[in-house]
């Protein structure tokens, strides 16, 4: 075998396909927006969106790859890799959809936009098949540094820049405390840094030894819940949403929520196998206090993008059940949702940014008697809103059932019947914006709603969002009705993964070990 | 006389915890950014004396502390660059007067 | 056919959402109108066509749906839910058809047609499900149209009135929803499929635990003591069809789960639940007897005695005989007649009066001024409110009472005494509202005309036909009801 096919072979790097597209598509962005200038911008989101879209296809076609590590153990490309990459491509794809007609509106540069989003992006992907922890850092680190850059993107704005810098520093300290975890692991494992070896060397020693990996455990829990914004690591969620452009509330709520969740699935998994007991107890407390805290806080909100900011909050908890199940109908579950919450959190943002486009504001109340002036709006808004409180039959109400059921099974009753009860604390926050739209009176119609805009679509930038806003609202609705194709590709993603595999069936042994002991 | 790796631990740890000191009190922004650097150094010198004593033929420390370094250069130049556009835009970086979004 | 039932509302809906105009209401109304009378007659076909003296369930379709949730697509329907089907059919008919002058129109009556006939679907769905998280869906589908029928179109308190219910409501659907998880996984049950669940492999600790939360849940919804308070508002705040469609159709929903997931589901340790429950029935039945006494406010008052006449369905649940069972279901099946007719005689008195309190109305049954024909039609639903023989509530409460005394003697005397005060304060309404003098000041009232009072005809017909011909409404039940019974035994 000649060198190159060596080296070829060692790093497998069609495996990194799908990266390759978005890469190229960055590029190519940047260099046509070099070259063309402002002429360029009509149609280069919709390349991008070309690209993301060929970037997903591409996911399809390396689904069951037979060797899926690749870059010397660096990328792992297997099945729930890239469900998780689908989710992320796919969200940012929809965003540039809903933020052409935004960013345009704001006379800043929309293909700058556009390749800062896809660098997040591809951070997002990365970092979803990262399996090594210098890997880790470097995907985790692009996917933060592009969000602080769009969260500030409005540059001229002081709520923009204000919220930048908060994110900035709150996530750049958590990063280092990451890292710090990291290295200690590093050190513990006496010099591995691939997170499927790791485990073999870090020695189950008492002590010193344990004491490190506790600390290990708990700095990267801080790196990591910073991602998905769990209580208490949420502090930056409410500003940044607010303060942030909409467009790119809507995909770090959903885009790098998700990356955040499947490095916390193959991390957790694989290099905390042996305090797996400790990490199940630490999401559990994440999970309850982010449910509660998410939810009651959410009551009190004024702002729309506050509030669905503490809604995401409470949505991360309701996830973190599917970790803490740590079963194959638990993972399965998690991506379930994600990937249902994808549809619906976007398409509430959605209509956030076209009642935004059209009066300029995101106030609850400003939204009162909506439907007598636009009942597609109204209409949309309440479906996601709905869905995202888990009324049937749309989507989010199977994704939450699914979530409990899986979680129930894995014995986890006191975490299922607090997610139980606040998610009844969350349907009276989104039927209050529902009731809010549809139940004034003409009389009680805010300001706003009365100099509302005749509805137009033939606006520059519009059409974009009504088609997407018609998709998501297609598939938030009808997507929990036929979720059974979604469910079997999510439970062959965690089924084939052999890193849940390995951890699952430890798990089982396990199990049935201590049940011969108390048999016994 | 050898220098045994717990000091260079203790030293990255004191390091650390410098640089969460700092980073909890300082008002001005300019400071948090630096304590940030702080933190990654810590790492940084915690990597490095795990990769000189525990896996001097791979050195994979080194290579990570590398990394560590160009993207806390990256992550200075765009807090930087937030840090300006906030001063030109309020004339202050004062960290407690940054209050436009609070519930 | 059952199908049709959940297909049918639902293409009326699109069709209506489908309308160009918002101001067409006659249009909207004629849609709905014409998809509910029409689930209507199918429910009179599938009643016509019904096998009698099958017990088990019929109809029956079976699609899997969610494999992985174990959520299958399952409906079927036998003589515990046909009744209330047919109960739901012909109030939702009404209740849209409901008399609407020009005076009362409903605003937004798109919305509110569509929220209807969306409503009709779903408590189809949850009488026919056969799998319990269907039956949940359905359940808990719901809870959105009524929030938003309450608070559009009731009256001045409707905010409060529809988050009290919203929030009693969803509540109850945890507690459902927790005891069908729970169900599923003790008894190692991969499916959600009611014929396939079976309770008696459980301990009996869990088993009792598992009711309990049922029960529970089912105990908001009906609602037993101290779970009522929504109650009132909620039925005084709708619109009259609104309070109809409620206190005649969706309070059923409580007590057919109670039936149906509870007495059905755990036979083996309902006996240790059921006395407490039964007492449980017995001081809601006479608590809400007595504040009806006190009440100023009509409807208020018809809404605490739905409240006491519903118990009894809960006290027969409970003693589980034979003979209680088809009582409660009867009983069901006559307070949903009933009770949507005193709602819609109290709707047209407001209407016609402006005003539901007591103190101001007097003399209604003057014959020149008043309105006599309103008020024979509510002196007949009082006399079967009260249980007067001839009547469907005197089928309903008799066979409750002779079904449950043999279990508990003492609480059916005191159920008893309950239906004694039935009389004293529907007398007390009869007497101010429409004997006596009319004060001259009140004038002439605007004529009924006879569209308006078309349904509460209808509903009088009715109870007085299945008074007379009750065995008509038992035979629909009776083999279900033995055999739903004979498993408590």
């Amino acid at each position: 075998m000649d060198f190159s096919g060596q080296i070829a072979s060692l790093l497998n790097a069609s495996a990194i396909l799908p990266e390759a597209i978005v890469i190229v598509t960055l590029l190519l962005v940047l260099i046509i927006d070099l070259i063309f200038g402002r002429k360029s911008v009509p149609w280069l989101p919709y390349f991008a969106i070309a690209g993301l879209l060929a970037s997903v296809i591409a996911l399809f076609y390396g689904w069951d790859n037979p060797n899926p590590t690749s870059f010397l153990g660096s990328f792992t490309s297997d099945n729930l890799s890239i469900v998780f990459r689908g989710t992320v491509a796919l969200s940012t794809a929809i965003t540039i959809l809903l933020s052409i007609a935004y960013i345009e509106n704001t006379g800043t540069s929309l293909a700058e936009f556009v390749g800062i989003l896809l660098t997040a992006t591809l951070g997002g992907m990365l970092l979803c098949g990262a399996s090594e922890l210098v890997m880790i850092f470097v995907s985790l680190e692009m996917l933060s540094i592009s969000s602080y850059l769009l969260t500030g993107y409005m540059k001229r704005d002081p709520r923009s820049n204000e919220a930048a810098l908060k994110y900035l520093l709150i996530g750049a300290a958590s990063s280092a405390i990451f890292l710090y975890g990291s290295s200690l692991l590093y050190g513990l494992s006496g010099g591995v840094t691939n997170i499927n070896t790791i485990t073999a060397t870090l020695q189950a020693g008492e002590g010193l030894e344990s004491l490190g990996l506790a600390i290990a455990l708990v700095f990267m829990v801080a790196g990591i819940a910073f991602k998905i914004s769990a209580v208490p690591f949420h502090q930056w969620t409410p500003d940044v949403y607010e303060g942030s452009p909409t467009p790119v509330v809507a995909f770090l709520s959903v885009g790098s929520k998700a990356a955040g969740f499947a490095i916390a699935i193959r991390l957790f998994v694989t290099a905390f196998a042996s305090v797996t007991e400790e990490w199940h107890f630490i999401f559990t407390a994440l999970a309850i206090l982010s449910m509660v805290l998410g939810n009651v806080v959410a009551l009190a909100q004024t702002s729309m993008k506050r509030m669905l900011a503490y809604s995401s909050i409470g949505q991360a908890g309701f996830v973190m059940i599917g970790l803490v199940a740590d079963t194959q109908a638990g993972y399965s579950s998690m991506i379930f949702y994600l990937f249902i919450y994808l549809f619906m959190n976007l398409g509430a943002f959605a209509c956030i940014i076209l009642f935004a486009l059209r009066t300029g504001t995101d106030k609850i109340s400003d939204y009162a008697g909506l439907y007598q002036k636009d009942p597609l709006l109204t209409l949309g808004l309440s479906l996601c809103l709905l869905s995202l409180g888990g009324i049937p039959p749309l989507a989010g109400f199977f994704g939450k059932i699914y979530i409990f059921w899986a979680g129930w099974q894995a014995g986890l009753y006191g975490l299922v019947l607090v997610a139980l009860i606040t998610s009844v604390i969350s349907i009276y926050y989104y039927i209050r914006v529902v009731k809010m739209m549809v139940v004034k009176e003409p009389y009680e119609m805010s300001d706003i709603v009365k100099k509302y805009p005749p509805v137009r679509w033939n606006m520059p930038g519009m059409r974009p969002i009504q088609v997407g806003l018609v998709f998501l609202l297609i598939a938030t609705s009808l997507l929990g009705i036929l979720s059974n194709p979604v469910v079997t590709i999510a439970n062959k993603s965690v089924s084939s993964s052999l890193v849940l595999k390995a951890s699952l069936e430890a798990r089982i042994n396990n199990i049935s070990a201590t049940e011969i002991k108390t048999v016994l | 006389m050898d220098i045994q790796l717990e000091y260079f631990l203790i030293l990255a740890a004191a390091l650390f915890c410098i640089g969460i000191f700092g980073l909890v009190t300082s008002r001005n922004a300019v400071r948090v950014l630096m304590s940030i650097e702080l933190l990654l150094n810590a790492v940084n010198l915690n990597l490095m004396g795990f990769s000189n004593y525990l896996d001097p033929g791979e050195i994979k420390g080194q290579v990570f502390a590398v990394f560590v370094i160009t993207i806390a250069a990256a992550e200075a130049a765009v807090g930087l660059a937030i840090i300006l556009a906030i001063y030109r835009n309020r004339d202050t970086i004062d960290m407690e007067r940054f209050n436009l979004l609070k519930w | 056919m059952l199908n049709l039932l959940l297909i049918l509302p639902i293409i009326g809906a699109i069709i209506i959402s489908l309308l160009p105009s918002e101001k067409e209401s006659n249009l909207n109304k004629n849609i709905a109108l014409i998809f509910s009378s029409f689930s209507f007659i199918i429910t009179c076909l599938i009643a016509l066509n019904f096998d009698y003296n099958n017990g088990n369930f019929q109809y029956q379709t079976f699609l899997s749906w969610l494999p992985f949730l174990g959520l299958n697509y399952t409906v079927g329907i036998d003589g515990l839910s046909l009744p209330l089907i047919i109960l739901n059919g012909l109030i939702v008919t009404l209740a849209i058809y409901n008399g609407e002058t020009k005076q009362n129109a409903v605003n937004k009556p798109k919305l509110y047609y569509i929220l209807i006939l969306l409503l009709t679907t779903c408590v189809n769905g949850a009488l026919i499900a056969q799998n319990l998280l269907l039956f949940f869906l359905f359940y808990e589908i719901k809870l959105v149209p009524i929030y938003l029928l309450i608070s559009i179109w009731g009256r001045d308190k409707r905010n409060y009135a529809a988050i009290k219910y919203l929030l009693y409501t969803a509540f109850s659907g945890i507690f459902v929803l927790t005891a069908f998880l729970g169900l599923n996984f003790l008894t190692d049950g991969n499916s959600f499929d009611f014929d396939k669940i079976t309770t008696q492999v459980l301990p009996q600790a869990k088993q009792i635990l598992l009711l309990l939360t049922i029960v529970i849940g089912f105990a908001i919804k009906i609602p037993i003591f101290p779970l009522h308070t929504w109650l009132p508002d909620a039925y005084t705040e709708a619109s009259t069809p609104v309070s109809m469609l409620l206190g005649g159709i969706i309070s059923k929903l409580g007590t057919y789960g109670l039936i149906r997931f509870g007495l059905q589901l755990f036979p083996d340790v309902w006996g240790d639940i059921s006395p407490y429950l039964a007492i449980l029935a017995v001081i809601t039945a006479i608590y809400g007897s007595l504040i009806a006494i006190s009440q100023t406010d009509i409807k208020k008052m018809i809404a605490y005695a739905s409240l006491a006449h519903i118990n009894f369905v809960v006290l027969a649940t409970a003693a589980g005989t034979p003979l209680s069972i088809l009582g409660a279901i009867c009983q069901m099946f006559a307070h949903g007649l009933i009770v949507t007719l005193l709602f819609h005689l109290v709707g047209i008195i407001e209407e016609k009066t402006g005003t539901r309190e007591l103190s101001k109305l007097h003399g209604l049954m003057n014959p020149y001024r008043g309105l006599p024909f309103v008020g024979g039609l509510m002196i007949l639903a009082v006399m079967a409110s009260a249980g007067i023989p001839g009547m469907v509530g005197f089928v309903g409460e008799f066979l409750s009472f002779q079904g449950s005394f043999s279990v508990f003697p003492v609480y059916t005397l005191i159920c008893l005494i309950a239906t004694g005060l039935t009389a004293v304060y529907f007398v007390i309404l009869l007497n101010r509202v429409f004997f006596g003098k009319m004060e001259n000041k009140t004038g002439y009232l605007p004529k009924v005309q006879h569209f308006e009072h078309l349904p509460a005809v209808i509903l009088a017909v009715i109870i007085i036909f299945f008074g007379l011909q009750p065995s008509l409404l038992t035979n629909l039940s009776l083999t279900t009801s033995n055999s739903i019974a004979l498993l408590s035994n």
